[in-house]
């Protein structure tokens, strides 16, 4: 499992970890992201089932144990949050942030101990250590409870599926080429997002963020100017069609 | 009967408890029907008066044994949730024991939090298996009982045997009944040794396992 620092500040540092070469071939790649500041650590998507050794090898090199004590996740997806029976396990005191619409269906992941902290549809506010981040709802793209994290101190966006890419191989970390990106995002955002309407309203409640970065659940983050290259092609684009 | 568990102990633990608890089911009608052969018996056996009153007395036991078996049936009925969940239980704690050792043998440095974590996994799976053990004993014992009721049973298909020859024009219908409770005996017999089997099965997975 690789792992680059993507924004270290005064009060705390970004985590992503992903392009694991032991993942078995037909699973999808995900990039997971690890929020640390000086008393608390947070992971966000912590993945599949498959990559829980990895991931827990990787965060150790971040972060002890004792100071996991929140994982969130965007919505109820394998590839999200499967992982979950193992974390219960191994940090039992910690707090799962996730969309109330899922938490009959996640805890079928099997959570006995982690405490589940419902986000109402309108979002919400996780505090760790001195730091505020909100959750900003990004309903129907994909799943029907849906949610981002915006950090306004790092002005990082963790977008889950919104920007995700789909491609093969040892893939950089960033977006090098937007023009050339678009080919790996096209696909999936036609396909996975199924609403227009639910696409526009994100846009307009995004184009409120101050944001640097923006890092999805799969492929290649945005950086700069390519966030906003990202919404304008975003906007244009028609999702929805199979 | 032989489950085919393949290598998966866990997955092994769940086919085991519901091949079980199938076989519950024939015990249960069984065990009914034997109570209801029972009251029927006693109907008859009054209608004869004076020349079955030994068999008479004898329905009393039947009724008895039948209703403690159908009282033992369901109550491991109503168990097998806390197996399933058991089951459940053990192969969470199995698959957490083998992702935390792939994450130990993935860390070069053998950080102590692995270490930690390995041991507790290893603590929390043993703990899961000893729980899971001691209600398949638990099982296994409610099954004995089960069988010593029905080597009663046997004995006063027998017994009801004498009784019916004595009862004059009622003899056949008597006989009849003693026939069934030997066979209804024989059957639940049946279905009991099959579980036995099957939980001796589990515990030889435990020990290659």
């Amino acid at each position: 499992m690789k792992s680059s620092v993507i924004y270290e500040g005064k009060h705390h540092k970004w985590v992503v970890f992903g392009r694991d070469e032991s993942k078995p071939e037909k699973i999808i790649d995900t990039n997971q992201y690890l929020i640390c500041t000086d008393t608390e650590s947070m992971l966000l998507d912590p993945g599949g089932i498959e990559l829980f050794s990895p991931m827990l090898t990787g965060i150790l090199g971040y972060t002890e144990l004792s100071k996991l004590t929140t994982l969130f996740a965007s919505h109820q997806d394998p590839d999200i949050i499967s992982s979950l029976g193992l974390w219960d396990k191994t940090i039992p005191k910690a707090k799962l942030y996730a969309p109330w619409l899922w938490e009959g269906f996640i805890r079928h992941f099997g959570m006995e101990n982690i405490e589940f902290m419902a986000v109402k549809d309108e979002g919400g506010e996780i505090k760790l250590g001195s730091n505020n981040f909100r959750l900003i709802p990004a309903h129907y793209l994909h799943s029907s409870g849906n949610f981002n994290v915006y950090d306004p101190e790092a002005k990082i966006l963790m977008s889950g599926d919104l920007g995700a890419s789909l491609e093969k191989g040892d893939v950089p970390m960033f977006v090098e080429d937007f023009g050339e990106h678009v080919a790996h995002m096209e696909y999936f955002h036609r396909r996975w997002m199924p609403s227009n309407r639910a696409k526009m309203n994100w846009i307009a409640r995004v184009k409120e963020l101050d944001i640097k970065i923006m890092a999805p659940q799969h492929g290649r983050i945005f950086k700069d100017d390519d966030v906003q290259e990202f919404l304008a092609w975003f906007e244009k684009l028609d999702v929805g069609c199979a | 009967m032989t489950v085919h568990v393949e290598n998966n102990q866990e997955i092994g633990c769940f086919i085991i408890v519901a091949t079980v608890v199938a076989q519950l089911d024939i015990i249960l009608v069984e065990a009914k029907n034997l109570s209801l052969a029972a009251k029927n018996a006693r109907v008859v056996a009054i209608r004869a008066g004076e020349a079955a009153l030994g068999f008479k007395s004898i329905t009393n036991f039947i009724d008895e044994f039948s209703t403690k078996t159908i009282q033992t049936t369901q109550e491991i009925n109503q168990h097998s949730n806390l197996l399933f969940k058991l089951a459940l239980e053990q192969l969470r704690a199995s698959q957490f024991e083998h992702h935390i050792n792939r994450a130990y043998s993935l860390n070069d440095k053998s950080h102590i939090e692995i270490k930690r974590i390995k041991n507790d996994a290893t603590q929390i799976f043993r703990e899961s298996l000893t729980r899971f053990n001691s209600e398949m004993q638990a099982l296994t014992l409610q099954f004995e009982e089960i069988r010593q009721q029905m080597r009663a049973a046997e004995y006063i298909a027998v017994t009801s045997r004498v009784e019916a020859s004595q009862a004059g024009e009622y003899c056949d219908s008597l006989e009849s009944v003693s026939d069934y409770i030997a066979s209804a005996a024989l059957r639940i017999k049946s279905a009991i040794s099959i579980n036995l089997s099957t939980l001796s099965q589990l515990k030889r997975i435990k020990v290659s396992g």
